[in-house]
């Protein structure tokens, strides 16, 4: 085969709603300024704000109902003290990565996480 | 006449008077007794003089002393209000938001660690700890948007098939450099966690609530090398999202380099050439990528769906496809109760069969039984725990191996990140490489 199969797969690959929405989403995502991640740290915190024209409102739930929310889909509450508060902004990155949470909302969840942590 | 002879008389008396009292007085006080009078009234009246110039002395003391008293009674006071002050700033301080860290370099590990303990009860075999498990994950954060990240997992299993006592190993499941190039898009580099269904990246050996994968993600790879760009988007107040992911890879390839079916290798292009040189075994990388929707209603009930995807050619001829199709769902009823689920459908161009369809589904449901509010010790720290899963090798029926199994189990937590997990599972299965159809296993796994 196989130009016919690959083409094959190609357009079932590509003519599926999936790849199109798949690579829509990257173009219009591409689009926007690049922004730090604002992990607690106000002045970062102060340039993503002001760097990005959010395209949809920031929701408005608090970071300890976006923490219940989010971080008790896969596994037990981890208790804000057992980390610092710097640790707290490299694990929350982690996580935004590896479940794909919004970026503002995982600044709430940070944000929460470092007021309750007292280290 | 009569008043001058009167005063006569009265002279003449006093007269008398004064000659006889001075002779009664020599008489009484002699001169050495009144000179010691007199000393003694002179002593007396020095002691006098000597007290009150004491007492003078006494009395500015006093008064130096009582404004020194004056003056540490307005120091305690200061002292006092300076520690009230002092006490209500330590308080403030305490109550507010701790100063977050600004070191733009940190270096942390997380991770889990399993120790099993199982049996095969048909056909039987002797019970065993069957598996240790260490997996750290080094997180390395050396920006506000850029984090290197890697996951090990190093196991050391009994029974080595080909050596004695048994084996270690160490294999390196994700290894990536993350870029946040802005709130929407996520660049990563590296040795990826492949987002086929969720399984892959969330359900790491403490989050899994079984001691075992489900069967049917063996038709899938795990990981692959390569590029991602992801990213969520959020949708409306309530927490929604819209999450997307996209990634190149170098892809599946071939054993023995040809298109016959079981040759098939899902965990990587890479290898030895034909000329001896370690590369790709063929040219074409493969691709895919996932879209999820999140929706939580409230906190601790939402619902999770997700499709997703990866194509690419396999046989070094590169004549050959290897593509898969997976859905995901999950979704939380309360805090105590979850149900989720994968389904996977893969297809394999080959030389000799014809194309082939390795499939399988899984589904899992849990409880937790604080959610009765039975008031008995340890069992509000219980879940029950039942599972459905098959897989089927996709060859024709008398060649091929399929197997159902039914699992039912608890987990029983210790603590948040220390559990005791235990199963038991009943299994169907037919062909070349059937399964045992009973076995129970046990594992204690801890989160770090």
């Amino acid at each position: 085969m196989s130009s016919l199969h690959r083409r094959s797969a190609w357009k079932l690959w590509l003519s599926g709603s999936g790849g199109a929405i798949l690579i829509a989403a990257i173009l219009y995502a591409s689009t926007y300024p690049s922004s730090l991640y604002a992990g607690g740290d106000g002045k970062s915190e102060q340039k993503s704000d002001t760097s990005v024209s959010n395209p949809v409102k920031a929701q408005k739930l608090s970071g300890e109902d976006l923490y219940t929310i989010h971080c008790s889909r896969c596994h037990s509450q981890r208790y804000p003290k057992e980390w610092t508060p710097g640790q707290w902004k490299t694990l929350m990155m982690h996580m935004r990565v590896r479940a794909n949470l919004p970026a503002d909302q995982a600044r709430e969840i940070l944000k929460y996480m470092q007021e309750q942590s007292g280290n | 006449m009569r008043n001058y002879s009167l005063t006569i008389r009265v002279l003449a008396a006093c007269s008398l008077i004064s000659l006889c009292l001075p002779l009664r007085t020599i008489a009484e006080v002699s001169d050495e007794d009144f000179a010691k009078l007199k000393a003694m009234v002179e002593d007396l009246n020095t002691q006098v003089q000597t007290l009150k110039t004491t007492h003078e002395e006494d009395q500015a003391t006093i008064e130096k002393l009582q404004q020194k008293v004056g003056r540490t009674e307005e120091t305690a006071a200061d002292a006092k209000q300076e520690a009230t002050a002092a006490t209500a700033a330590a308080t403030a301080a305490a109550q507010a938001t701790p100063a977050p860290s600004n070191a733009t370099h940190d270096f942390m590990v997380v991770g889990d660690a399993e120790v099993q303990f199982g049996q095969v009860i048909h056909p039987n075999q002797h019970a065993a700890f069957t598996l240790a498990d260490f997996a750290p994950i080094f997180l390395f954060r050396t920006a506000d948007n850029v984090l290197f990240e890697t996951g090990f997992d190093v196991t050391l299993s009994n029974n080595a098939p080909n050596g004695t006592g048994y084996a270690t190993n160490i294999d390196l499941s994700f290894a990536t450099l993350d870029y946040m190039y802005n709130d929407y898009l996520t660049a990563m580099l590296g040795q990826l966690l492949l987002p086929l269904g969720t399984y892959n990246e969330r359900g790491a050996g403490w989050l899994n609530k079984f001691p075992d994968d489900p069967l049917s993600r063996q038709v899938l790879p795990e990981n692959g090398a390569g590029i991602e760009l992801r990213g969520a988007f959020p949708l409306g107040q309530e927490g929604q999202s819209l999450t997307y992911a996209l990634f190149g890879v170098n892809g599946p390839s071939s054993v023995d380099t040809s298109s016959s079916a079981n040759q098939l290798d899902l965990f990587g292009n890479v290898g030895v050439q034909s000329n001896g040189v370690q590369g790709n075994l063929h040219e074409h990388p493969a691709g895919g990528g996932r879209i999820g929707w999140f929706y939580p209603w409230k906190p601790n009930y939402d619902v999770e769906l997700g499709i997703s995807g990866e194509f690419g050619p396999w046989d070094n001829a590169q004549t050959s496809l290897w593509y898969a199709a997976v859905a995901d769902a999950a979704v939380h009823i309360s805090p105590f109760a979850e149900i989720k689920g994968e389904y996977m459908n893969t297809w394999v161009q080959s030389g000799d069969m014809g194309t082939i369809q390795p499939r399988g589904w899984w589904i899992q449901g849990g409880y937790k039984l604080a959610g009765l509010n039975l008031d008995v010790p340890f069992v509000s720290n219980i879940e029950l725990v039942a599972r459905y899963d098959t897989v089927k090798d996709g060859l024709l029926e008398g060649v091929g191996t399929g197997t159902d199994r039914i699992s039912g189990g608890f987990v029983y937590y210790i603590t948040n990140t220390l559990w005791f997990e235990g199963d038991y599972e009943w299994l169907h299965s037919y062909g070349p490489n059937a399964l045992p159809s009973q076995a129970y296993i046990f594992q204690m796994s801890y989160g770090f």
